[in-house]
């Protein structure tokens, strides 16, 4: 295989060609409002209706305008959903109804209308998503200043920021886009004619708005956006033949950002970069200073923030780790080939002591270029003022620091009264090296800054002065701060990068340790316990898992127990779950529950869901501990899961055993005696006049006893079958057991041949409620075992006595016994021991038969064995005396 | 008169079967020898040379084909089955291991016997082959490798001439279609079935005096096929 050949066709843009099952997305693009895209639209659908399409209106704004109004007639419109918010309803496009319908072409104006805040999606892009997943093709119109990644470039022609967005990707799958074109000169003159439908507030704007200039340019870009898609479909037509061509630009793009407000402008610009190369690759790096002081919880947030728009764009993301940014960022663009860097200029103030980052990367790079992003007025002002402040920790540390060097500076004092021109200075110096071990990097730099004008005040001469008299002085003290500096920067990094260390490590730590309270749980239930503890514990706030019951899902734990969610919260949690997308508070999805609802997706399966009842916004650190919980949690929560999976197998095995055991059974049970009365019966046929008298008789007597054999094991089966069923009816009646024993007896007195049965009969005996053919049958089963089990000539001890509340009846054999490891399951359906002799072979159900008759008329049936010197079995029946005699009988 | 009686050996564990087996063989002209374990069959076997074997595969002391496995090591004598209808595969294992035939439990004495002459007397046919097999108006020379009915000869095709050479030389008794298919086309093949349902039919279609009731060609269903003629 010839692992990189260019003229093969890219197995990625074979796939986007083939998404089976999905919609086809069509749609009408304008350079502002009043070109005519729905007026467009509806009349593509009347024709494609005349053809006989399946074409249903999901919603449609007419804006009350006759022209398209009278479009609308003859085709078919959905009813608008009511969606109440704070005690208004509004009249919302109905999800629910368009999936249910399921029409072939579903028409759904204004891609980028954002619904009423308690509809499922927020957006109507995202309603439209779910309907292409259900295989309807849609057709929507979209007005080009509404693209996320020209918000910049739209606000700048028109000063109008747009709320209303939808994400590039969302427009980059449509597989068809019309672009509904008209000069702007047309279109003032159409408004001046009053065919454009402005909202009140709009019309306000619209001077500003509908300038010639502001038209040209949106009408440029809704051109440019159009080409591109067509070219991108070209493009993906040439990739899916296997053409070979210039497509391949083999630009790939990085875009810097730190956590400022310049991150989201950022990010667009790299959108926008890429969509001028081609759609080259793109991806966002955000590079982690270990040593950096954390930034500010809003600034993390809005790094968070520019990450996620990015992905929405359609870019990579990706955080690299080192305390040399311009160096880990050249290796990692180095490593990846990339070809274009996008930086911003306030990226400038930030480093320290160093050359700016842009001449930094200038210098090192080789062979990529490199874009520099001026910030705005706009999110300057926008941008909320991230200062370090310092807490109260980095305060004391500095008052720290001062404080050692005034203690360096009294014992200095001392020393100096007392030992002659001693070298005061290492004191100084080692003040510096406590504050930076015991403070960190600045603290450090504040003690040997402080530390050196100490010095040079009290102990250079002049004294209390900062004058230095002696030019030997002069250097004394230049090398004095010199090395101060270097020590405290030396000794505070060392420490600022120790605690970095620790706290990593006590992150991974406790990832660990989570990890190994998670392998730890064997069963489903218990990982789910554990996940949800440590969740909550990791992010302060409830946290529940649900896991897959049937079709369905359900809390299988939750931390504190016993926690609920509301129907809506179940509802966003069924997304999660189904969707494998996070769903609830701050997702798009959803965001009105109360909880944020992540899947847990395990290596083969999901696993289940988590909801997190979001209170602090979390910290990055603490984010990376979740998802790695998150990821955790689903391996241990599959594992349970398939080592449930394995138990059911083997629990389904042994049934397959015992059915199998069933068959053997009655295909040797009843086949053997068959074969001796067929075969006993031809023989007299065939052979009768040549075999002698006695022969003949015998082959007669096989041939009875075979079918009184057979017949017997049909009875059992029979039996069991009642037993099994349930369809058991017990006839009770006052009987007395001796009677019943006797008859027992005498049922089997015909197959003892040689064995005695002794009986041992109180005179007087209480009588029990029983049914007497049930107990008959089953005193007969055991008197037939314990001939089987016992040897010829032996006696067979059948007894009743009153113990307490009871009847108890007890026969005893002398054979070999049952092991004491088989005595538990005597009484299981065909269980059968190996000795027994020639003719009392059974099927193994005697026993369990009589278990089940005695158990059915609420007695209980035992097994003892060895009773005398290693040998014999003896089975006890007893049977609940009845305390009240019927009158008439006594 | 004292006519040779061939020896029969019965291994079967079952004390009833030998209770009408024994009478049956003896009122039939045989000599029966009983044995109820694998052990003492096999132990029977090399000292009483019997004239054929009938032999259940449900033994307790040894699996029935292990027991066949071992007497066929130093006994090419025929030897019988005894077996229940739901061992199919038992049963197919066992015959293409080398056992002649079978009857299924539970069976008639008269079945048996059958079964027994038919394997008694291919093993005489063994020792001196006939090369030309007539039944009724058909003549099938295995030397010439001609078919020929009332004189006339019927044309058949090499694989079906190979197919009924192969049945006709298993002289009534079953052969497994796996034996068919290894010796026809060869061993690639052998789980080719749908091959011997075509050219059974077509076998049929030109032998068989009327090929939708055949005589001549018994199916033994998901067994194999035998040559009654």
């Amino acid at each position: 295989m010839i692992p990189d050949d260019p003229r093969r066709p890219d197995p990625d843009a074979l796939l986007a060609a083939h998404r089976p099952g999905r919609g086809r997305l069509k749609v009408f693009l304008g350079m502002s409002p009043g070109v005519g895209k729905t007026y467009e639209m509806l009349r593509a659908a009347r024709r494609r209706k005349a053809e006989g399409g399946d074409v249903v209106v999901g919603v449609v704004e007419t804006h009350g305008r006759r022209e398209t109004q009278s479009l609308l007639r003859g085709l078919e419109v959905m009813p608008r959903a009511p969606i109440d918010y704070k005690g208004r309803t509004l009249l919302e496009f109905d999800l629910d109804g368009a999936l249910a319908r399921r029409p072939a072409l579903l028409l759904v104006d204004e891609y980028a209308h954002s619904n009423a805040p308690s509809s499922r999606h927020p957006k109507r892009w995202q309603d439209v998503e779910e309907i292409l997943s259900a295989g309807i093709d849609v057709w929507t119109t979209l007005n080009v200043q509404h693209l996320e990644s020209l918000v910049d470039v739209v606000w700048k022609i028109t000063g109008v920021r747009q709320r209303e967005t939808v994400p590039d990707g969302a427009l980059s799958q449509a597989d068809e886009i019309e672009l509904v074109d008209i000069t702007p000169a047309e279109l003032r003159e159409r408004m001046a004619e009053g065919k454009v439908y402005l909202a009140e507030t709009a019309r306000l704007a619209a001077d500003r708005f509908f300038k010639v200039e502001n038209l040209t340019a949106l009408r440029e870009l809704a051109l440019r956006r159009a080409a591109q898609t067509v070219d991108d479909q070209l493009m993906g037509a040439m990739k899916r033949a296997g053409v070979e061509g210039p497509w391949a630009a083999g630009e790939r793009i990085l875009v810097l950002v730190g956590p400022d407000a310049m991150a989201p402008a950022l990010v667009r610009a790299g959108r926008r970069l890429s969509d001028m190369m081609m759609d080259a690759p793109w991806t966002v790096a955000h590079v982690e200073r270990p040593n950096a002081r954390p930034a500010s919880t809003a600034a993390a947030q809005k790094l968070r923030e520019a990450l996620k728009l990015a992905e929405q764009l359609g870019g990579a993301t990706v955080v690299l780790t080192g305390d040399d940014l311009v160096g880990s960022v050249l290796d990692y663009a180095r490593r990846n080939n990339l070809t274009q860097i996008v930086i911003g200029k306030t990226r400038l103030r930030r480093i320290p002591f160093r050359r700016t980052l842009i001449t930094a990367l200038l210098e090192g790079t080789t062979g990529a270029a490199l874009h520099i992003v001026t910030e705005s007025s706009e999110t300057e002002s926008a941008a909320p003022v991230v200062r370090r402040a310092l807490g109260p920790v980095a305060w004391a540390g500095h008052a720290g620091a001062l404080a050692i060097v005034g203690l360096a500076g009294a014992v200095a004092w001392l020393v100096d009264r007392h030992v002659e021109s001693a070298n005061l200075a290492m004191v100084f110096l080692l003040s510096v090296l406590v504050s930076g071990l015991a403070f960190g990097l600045w603290p450090a730099l504040l003690a040997a800054a402080t530390a050196a004008l100490v010095y040079n005040f009290f102990f250079l001469q002049p004294r209390f002065s900062f004058v230095i008299g002696h030019p030997a002085d002069v250097f004394t003290f230049a090398v004095f701060f010199a090395v101060a500096v270097a020590t405290g920067w030396l000794t505070g990094r060392i420490r600022d990068q120790s605690r970095a260390v620790s706290r990593r490590a006590s992150a991974i730590s406790a990832v660990l340790a989570a990890t190994r309270r998670l392998s730890a749980a064997a069963v489903a239930q218990d990982a789910a316990a554990v996940l949800a503890e440590q969740l909550a514990a990791a992010t302060g706030a409830k946290a529940v898992v649900l896991t897959p019951v049937g079709d369905d899902i359900q809390i299988a734990a939750s931390s504190p127990v016993a926690e609920t969610l509301s129907a809506g919260d179940m509802a966003a949690a069924r997304w999660a779950w189904e969707k494998g997308e996070p769903s609830g508070a701050r997702t798009g999805t959803l965001p009105n529950a109360a909880w944020t609802f992540r899947p847990l997706q395990g290596v083969k399966t999901r696993a289940g869901v988590v909801g997190v009842e979001p209170s602090a916004v979390a910290t990055e650190e603490g984010e990376r501990f979740v998802a790695a919980l998150l990821d955790q949690g689903a391996v241990a929560l599959e594992r349970a899961e398939f080592a449930a999976g394995a138990a059911d197998a083997e629990a389904l095995r042994r049934t397959d055993r015992l059915r199998s055991a069933l068959l053997n059974s009655v295909s040797h049970d009843l086949r053997t005696p068959l074969s001796t009365v067929l075969g006993a019966a031809t023989t007299l046929i065939d052979y009768g006049k040549s075999l002698t008298p006695k022969v003949a008789q015998d082959l007669l007597v096989s041939i009875r006893e075979e079918a009184e054999r057979l017949n017997r094991y049909v009875g059992d089966l029979l039996d069991m079958t009642r037993l099994e069923g349930g369809a058991l009816v017990t006839r009770r009646d006052w009987i007395d057991i001796r009677d019943v024993l006797g008859a027992a007896v005498e049922r089997v007195k015909r197959r003892l041949e040689g064995r005695t049965v002794d009986r041992d009969f109180p005179s007087e005996l209480s009588m029990v409620m029983a049914d007497a053919s049930l107990l008959e049958q089953a005193l007969v089963n055991i008197l037939e075992n314990a001939i089987a089990y016992s040897p010829d000539r032996t006696v067979i001890e059948v007894a009743a006595y009153e113990d307490r509340g009871n009847v108890v009846i007890s026969i005893e054999d002398e054979g070999r016994g049952i092991p004491t490891t088989e005595l538990e399951r005597v009484f299981e359906r065909f269980r059968r021991m190996d000795e027994a002799t020639d003719r009392g072979k059974g099927a193994g159900l005697g026993l369990a038969i009589s278990k089940g008759f005695v158990e059915a008329m609420g007695g209980r049936i035992a097994a003892a064995s060895p009773i005398h010197e290693g040998r014999g079995t003896r089975i006890l029946i007893s049977l609940p005396k009845e305390r009240q005699m019927p009158g008439g009988l006594l | 008169m004292t006519a040779y009686r061939p020896r029969i050996l019965v291994i079967d564990d079952e004390p009833q079967i030998h209770r009408f087996l024994s009478p049956a063989l003896d009122a039939a002209g045989y000599e029966p020898i009983r044995a109820d374990t694998a052990a003492e069959g096999l132990r029977e076997l090399a000292r009483k040379a019997p004239d054929a074997v009938v032999l259940d595969l449900g033994l307790p002391d040894l699996d029935g084909k292990d027991a066949l496995a071992k007497a066929r090591a130093f006994y090419a004598g025929p030897i019988i089955i005894l077996s229940a209808r739901d061992r199919e595969t038992e049963k197919i294992d066992a015959l293409d291991m080398g056992a002649d035939d079978y009857v299924e439990k539970p069976f008639g004495v008269g079945e048996l016997l059958a079964r027994l002459r038919v394997a008694l007397r291919h093993r005489l046919q063994d020792q001196g082959a006939e090369p030309v097999v007539t039944v009724g108006e058909l003549t099938i020379d295995l030397v010439k490798r001609l078919v020929t009915r009332t004189g006339e000869a019927i044309r058949l095709s090499p694989r079906e001439y190979d197919l009924l050479a192969q049945l006709v030389q298993g002289g009534g008794k079953v052969v497994t279609q796996r034996q068919l298919l290894t010796a026809v086309w060869g061993p690639a093949h052998e789980q080719d079935v749908q091959y011997l349902r075509v050219f059974v039919g077509q076998l049929r279609q030109k032998i068989e005096p009327d090929p939708s009731a055949p005589v001549l060609i018994l199916t033994e269903p998901g067994v194999g096929y035998r040559w009654m003629g």
